[in-house]
C-alpha cells in the first residue's frame, strides 16, 4: 500500500538521521565530567518519557565513568523504543574494552535473549565462561535468564557444568534452588535454598516464595530440610513464613521455638511474637516473647508477653512473665503499666480480694479514670466467684462514675435488671461480640426484669459455656420475644464446645418453631454446615435449598449459594 | 418490636416477587443483559429444561440473548436456587417481544434438544483444569469425560458435542519437556501417554494423537460438533494437516521432524487454517504461526489487548450470532499455550467471530466441515488471563457474569437450536 510504505520511509530516513547524530556522540569526549553530566540529563529525560533524547545522551556517557550506569539506562531507553538490536554494537566495544565486567557481559545476554537469537546468547555465554574461567558469575547469568524463560531442566545443565568446571557450587545455591523448584523437584530446591540461606539470610522471603507452590504431600519433605542439623536461624525463618503462606501459622511457631538463644534469634522471635499479636494469635505470641524474653530481659518484652498469656487464658502465666519488680523502683510507672494488668489477671484468677488490696497499695499514684477501670476488673473478678455484692461493693468503692458504667450494666444483667442494664450497657464504649449480643437481646426483651436471662450470661461470664447454653434455653421459655436468639446462640456456644448434635437440635428449633424470626436463615445456615462438618451432605443440602427459597432476601442467602456450590463440588474448595 | 406475622408474610410475599416472575405469566423470560444476576447459571437453567423434555427460544440479540422458558414451579425453583434473574412474561407481553424482534436485528431460535455432550480430558484431571469443564460444572451441564481409548474404540457418535481439553494433539506434551522434563506431575504425564499409546497399538505418542485427531476429523465430517481452546486448536489442525508428516521433534517419537515438513502438510484436510509453518526447533516453544501471541517464546510473545466480538445479523447469520450473543462486545483477552489465530492463516471461508482492532490476529473463529461444524476459542482461560501451571483454580461463583465464558457455553447450547433454512 503506498501510504504504509511512505510512512516507512519517513521513519527509516528519521533513524538514519538519528543514528548519524549517535555516530557523532560515539567519539569519545575527552572531559569525563561533561559525560556525567549527560549521564544525569539522560535520567532526568528518561523520566519525563522522553527515551529517544535520553538514549543519545545515554549512549554519549558510555564511555565516562558512569558507563555501567548509562549502559542499564540505554538498555533501558532502547527497550521502550523497541531498538534493543541497537545495544549489539556499543556492547561489542565495551567488553572488547572490559572484558571483567559483569554488568556488560549480562546485558549482553539479557539483549540476544530478548532478540530471540538464541545462538549467540549463548555464544556469547560461553566466551564469557573462556574469558573468566573460575568465575561463577557467567553460569550464574545465563541460568538466571534460562530460568526466567522458563527453561528450568536448561538452566539446571548449565548448573551442572559449573559445578564441574568451578568444582562446587556455593556460589549458585540460589539459581539451584530455583531450578529445582520450576522443576517440582521440591526436596532438592529446599535442600538448595537452604545452601542458599546460610550464605544470603537476606533471601530468606525468596526461599518462601518460590517454595510455597509445592503440593501438600511433599511439605514434610520440604520441612525436613529447614530442620536439618546444624540449626540455621535464616532457613527456620524462612520455614516460618512458608508456613503461614501455606495456611499453617502454627506449625511456623515449631521452626522457631528451639532456635539457639542468640540476637538473631530473638529478632525472629520478635518477628514472629508480631505478627501473631497482630493476628490475635495469643498463645504463639506469648510464647515467642517469653522466649526472646529469656535471652533479652526488658520491661517492655516482660508487659508484652504478660499480655499475651493474659489474652491466651493463662493469667497466672502472665503474673508470672511480669512481677511487680520488673517495674522496677518507680511506683508511679507501675500503677500505670503493670497494676491493671495484674489486677485483671488476678480477677481472672478468681482471686478479686488480693486484688483489691493491691489496688489500695498503690491508691495515690491513681487518678480517678484508672481507679474506675480497676473496680470495674476487680467487679468482674467477684462476678467470676459467684459474690455479686462484693462486686456491687467494688464498684461503689471507684465512685459514681464506675457506677453508671458498662460494668454496672453487665452486674445489672448478671442480676437480671434489664431496666438498668439496658441504660448502662448502651452507653457502653468497650466493643466486643458479648455486648453485641446483650444489646441484642436486651433491646427486644419487653419486661424490666428477667433472673433466668441474667443467669444465662453470669454463667457465660463464668466461662461455663454447656452451662450457659442450657440456662439460654432455659431462660427462652419465659421469654417468647427473644426465644429465637436464646436458642440460635445457645445452639453457637454447643457449638464452640464441638458439641454439634445438641446444637444442630437447638438451630433446628429455631428453623422449624420460630420460621419468622430474624435468627432462622442464621440458624439454618449454622445447622447445615454442622451437617456437614458431620458428613451429611445430601440433607445439608436440603437445608440451604430450603433457606434459599424460603428467605431469597435474607443477607445470608450469598453465604448459602457459596456453600451449595460447594455441596455440590461445582466450584473448587478454596485453598 | 416484634414484626406482626402478617407483616412477616407480606415481606416473604414481596421478595418472592422481586426475585420470580408473576404468577399469572405464562412464559419466564430470562433477561441475558445487565439485569441478569447469574449470566453463567441461566445457561444451565435453560439446558437442564430441555433436557427435561421442555421447550425453548433463544431471543438473538434482545437483551444480551435472552432466553425464553415454560413458566414451571421447578424452573423458578432452580433459578431461585441458583440466583437467576427471571422475569414473568404474560401472552401479551411475549407478542410485544415478538413484534420488537420481527422490527430489529433481532431473532427467536427455538431451542429443542439438549445435545449430548462429551469433553475430551483425561480421566484423572480435575474439572478446575479446564475453561469449559469449570463452566460446565459450575453451569450444573452435565457431561462425559472421554479419552483416548473412547475415541478409539468409536464412541464419539454417541455424542452431539465435543470440547478439546488443552491437549496437544502433535504428541509432544505441548513442549513441556523443556521446563519440566523432571517435574513429578509431567514424568506422570508421559508415562500415562505412553502407556495407552502402546495398549491401543501405537508406536508412540505423536502416533496415538494423531490417530486421535483423524476420529475427530471424522466426527465432525459426520455431522459432530467441536469446540476447542487453548493448545487444543492449534495442534488439532496440525495434527490432520500433517496426518503422513512426521511434525513432532525426536525427544516425542525418536526421530526428528520432517526438514520439509512445511511443504508437506495437506492443509486441505483441516478445518480452520492452511499455509502455517511449522516450528522446526525442538528448543522454542511454539507449535506453528498460527499462534499470534507466541506466549511462551519471550522473544516473540505480544502483550495483551481487547477484542471485539461481530455484531451478526440475527436473521441472516443466526449461527454466528448465536456464537457471539453478550452483554458485553469488547472483551479483555488472556494467554493460552495458542492465545489468537493469525489471520494469514486462516482459510478463506472461516467465519471470524471476534477480532483484535488493528492486530494480525482474531480470536475466536468458526466454520463448517462436512456436515458439522468447529469453533475456535483461543486462550486458556477467560478470568485468568495470564494463567500458569500451578495456579490456583478460578471459581466461578467470583465471575458468575463473565462475558469471556458466556462465549463458551453459547458453544454448548448452539447445538440445540432447530435448524431453519437460512435466508441467504
Amino acid at each position: 500500500m503506498p501510504r504504509s510504505r511512505s510512512l516507512k520511509l519517513v521513519l527509516g530516513v528519521g533513524i538514519a538521521v538519528w543514528g548519524a547524530s549517535v555516530a557523532v556522540a560515539q567519539v569519545p569526549n575527552p572531559n569525563p565530567q561533561a559525560d556525567s553530566t549527560a549521564f544525569y540529563r539522560a535520567l532526568d529525560l528518561e523520566g519525563a518519557g522522553k527515551f529517544k533524547e535520553a538514549a543519545v545522551l545515554f549512549r554519549q556517557a558510555l564511555h565516562s565513568s558512569t558507563s555501567v550506569s548509562a549502559l542499564l539506562g540505554l538498555e533501558r531507553a532502547y527497550a521502550e523504543l523497541h531498538w534493543t538490536d541497537s545495544l549489539v554494537a556499543p556492547l561489542d566495544s565495551l567488553i572488547r574494552k572490559n572484558p571483567r565486567e559483569q554488568v556488560y557481559r549480562a546485558v549482553q545476554l539479557r539483549t540476544f535473549q530478548t532478540l530471540g537469537r538464541e545462538a549467540q546468547t549463548q555464544e556469547a555465554f560461553e566466551q564469557w565462561v573462556r574469558d573468566v574461567p573460575r568465575d561463577p558469575a557467567p553460569y550464574r547469568e545465563y541460568a538466571r535468564l534460562l530460568l526466567q524463560r522458563g527453561l528450568a531442566q536448561r538452566a539446571d545443565s548449565v548448573l551442572a557444568r559449573a559445578r564441574i568446571q568451578l568444582g562446587g557450587s556455593g556460589d549458585l545455591q540460589l539459581e539451584i534452588a530455583q531450578a529445582r523448584a520450576a522443576m517440582g523437584q521440591w526436596e532438592e530446591s529446599a535442600k538448595a535454598w537452604r545452601l542458599a540461606l546460610a550464605a544470603s539470610p537476606y533471601l530468606e522471603q525468596a526461599a518462601a516464595y518460590a517454595l510455597a507452590p509445592a503440593p501438600n504431600e511433599i511439605r514434610d519433605a520440604i520441612r525436613a530440610q529447614f530442620f536439618a542439623q546444624p540449626i540455621l536461624v535464616p532457613a527456620r525463618r524462612a520455614l516460618a513464613t512458608l508456613e503461614a503462606a501455606w495456611g499453617s501459622p502454627a506449625n511456623g511457631w515449631l521452626a522457631l521455638r528451639d532456635l539457639p538463644p542468640d540476637s538473631s534469634s530473638v529478632a525472629a522471635w520478635l518477628d514472629f511474637a508480631q505478627r501473631a499479636e497482630a493476628e490475635e494469635r495469643w498463645t504463639h505470641a506469648r510464647e515467642a516473647l517469653a522466649n526472646a524474653l529469656r535471652w533479652r530481659p526488658n520491661a517492655d518484652l516482660s508487659l508484652r508477653a504478660a499480655v499475651a498469656a493474659l489474652n491466651s487464658g493463662d493469667p497466672g502465666g502472665a503474673l508470672i512473665l511480669a512481677p511487680l519488680t520488673s517495674g522496677g523502683v518507680d511506683s508511679a510507672r507501675i500503677a500505670r503499666t503493670l497494676l491493671p494488668l495484674h489486677v485483671r489477671a488476678l480477677a481472672a484468677l478468681g482471686r478479686p480480694a488480693t486484688a483489691e488490696r493491691l489496688v489500695a497499695s498503690y491508691d495515690r499514684w491513681l487518678t480517678p479514670n484508672n481507679r474506675a477501670i480497676l473496680a470495674r476488673s476487680i467487679a468482674f473478678g467477684w462476678v467470676r466467684i459467684g459474690d455479686m455484692t462484693r462486686a456491687r461493693g467494688a464498684l461503689t468503692v471507684a465512685g459514681p462514675d464506675a457506677d453508671s458504667s458498662d460494668a454496672a450494666g453487665w452486674l445489672a444483667l448478671y442480676a437480671g435488671d434489664i431496666r438498668t442494664a439496658r441504660k448502662l450497657l448502651r452507653a457502653g464504649v468497650d466493643a466486643s461480640p458479648e455486648l453485641a449480643l446483650a444489646l441484642s437481646l436486651i433491646s427486644r426483651v419487653r419486661e424490666d426484669s428477667s433472673l433466668a436471662l441474667g443467669q444465662a450470661f453470669l454463667t457465660l461470664a463464668r466461662a461455663d459455656t454447656g452451662r450457659a447454653a442450657m440456662a439460654m434455653v432455659e431462660a427462652s421459655e419465659g421469654l417468647p420475644e427473644v426465644a429465637s436468639l436464646l436458642l440460635y446462640t445457645a445452639g453457637q456456644l454447643r457449638a464452640s464446645i464441638k458439641d454439634d448434635a445438641q446444637a444442630s437440635a437447638l438451630w433446628k428449633r429455631v428453623v422449624e418453631q420460630y420460621a419468622s424470626s430474624a435468627e432462622a436463615p442464621a440458624a439454618e445456615l449454622e445447622w447445615s454446615r454442622a451437617l456437614r462438618r458431620g458428613g451429611n451432605g445430601v440433607e445439608a443440602s436440603h437445608r440451604l435449598e430450603h433457606l434459599i427459597l424460603t428467605y431469597p432476601q435474607s443477607a445470608l442467602v450469598p453465604q448459602a449459594r457459596r456453600d451449595l456450590e460447594l455441596l455440590r463440588n461445582s466450584i473448587p474448595e478454596t485453598q | 418490636m416484634k414484626p406482626s406475622r402478617s407483616r412477616v408474610v407480606l415481606a416473604a410475599a414481596s421478595a418472592l416477587l422481586l426475585c420470580a416472575p408473576s404468577i399469572h405469566a405464562q412464559q419466564l423470560l430470562v433477561p441475558m443483559d445487565d439485569a441478569q444476576q447469574n449470566h453463567l447459571k441461566a445457561y444451565g437453567l435453560t439446558y437442564n429444561a430441555l433436557k427435561a423434555g421442555m421447550k425453548a427460544e433463544w431471543l438473538l440479540n434482545y437483551r444480551g440473548g435472552a432466553f425464553l422458558l415454560p413458566d414451571t414451579p421447578e424452573l423458578r425453583r432452580r433459578a431461585g436456587l441458583d440466583g437467576i434473574t427471571l422475569e414473568g412474561v404474560d401472552a401479551g407481553q411475549v407478542a410485544a417481544i415478538r413484534t420488537e424482534i420481527a422490527n430489529s436485528n433481532m431473532d427467536a431460535i427455538p431451542l429443542e434438544k439438549a445435545p449430548k455432550i462429551a469433553v475430551y480430558t483425561p480421566p484423572d484431571a480435575p474439572p478446575w483444569d479446564d475453561a469449559v469443564t469449570l463452566a460446565l460444572k459450575y453451569a450444573g451441564i452435565e457431561y462425559a469425560p472421554i479419552y483416548d481409548e473412547e475415541v478409539q474404540r468409536g464412541d464419539l457418535s454417541k455424542y452431539d458435542w465435543l470440547h478439546l481439553h488443552h491437549e496437544d494433539f502433535t504428541g509432544q506434551l505441548n513442549k513441556f519437556h523443556l521446563g519440566y522434563r523432571d517435574a513429578p506431575w509431567f514424568v506422570d504425564l508421559v508415562q500415562k501417554n505412553a502407556t495407552s499409546a502402546r495398549k491401543l497399538g501405537f508406536a508412540n505418542i505423536p502416533a496415538l494423537k494423531k490417530a486421535v485427531a483423524e476420529n475427530i476429523r471424522l466426527f465432525v465430517e459426520r455431522g459432530g460438533f467441536v469446540f476447542a481452546m487453548c493448545g487444543a486448536t492449534e495442534t488439532l489442525e496440525l495434527a490432520i494437516a500433517g496426518f503422513n508428516v512426521d511434525i513432532a521433534g525426536a525427544f516425542a517419537d525418536g526421530t526428528p521432524m520432517d526438514d520439509n515438513a512445511d511443504q508437506r502438510m495437506n492443509w486441505k484436510r483441516s478445518f480452520a487454517f492452511q499455509g502455517a509453518h511449522l516450528e522446526q526447533s525442538p528448543f522454542v516453544n511454539s507449535m506453528s504461526d498460527i499462534d499470534g501471541h507466541q506466549v511462551n517464546v519471550p522473544g516473540r510473545r505480544q502483550p495483551l489487548g481487547a477484542f471485539t466480538l461481530f455484531n451478526f445479523s440475527a436473521k441472516f447469520d443466526p449461527v454466528a450470532a448465536m456464537l457471539v450473543q453478550d452483554h458485553r462486545s469488547v472483551i479483555s483477552d488472556f494467554y493460552g499455550v495458542t492465545t489468537s489465530f493469525t489471520k494469514t492463516t486462516l482459510k478463506p471461508g472461516d467465519v471470524v467471530l471476534a477480532f483484535e482492532e488493528g492486530a494480525p490476529w482474531v480470536k475466536y473463529v468458526h466454520g463448517d466441515y462436512g456436515k458439522g461444524t468447529w469453533t475456535y476459542y483461543g486462550g486458556h482461560d477467560p478470568e485468568d488471563p495470564q494463567h500458569a501451571i500451578g495456579n490456583p483454580p478460578t471459581d466461578l461463583s467470583l465471575h458468575k457474569d463473565s462475558p469471556g465464558y458466556r462465549l463458551i457455553l453459547n458453544n454448548v447450547l448452539f447445538p440445540a437450536a432447530k435448524k431453519k433454512p437460512l435466508k441467504t
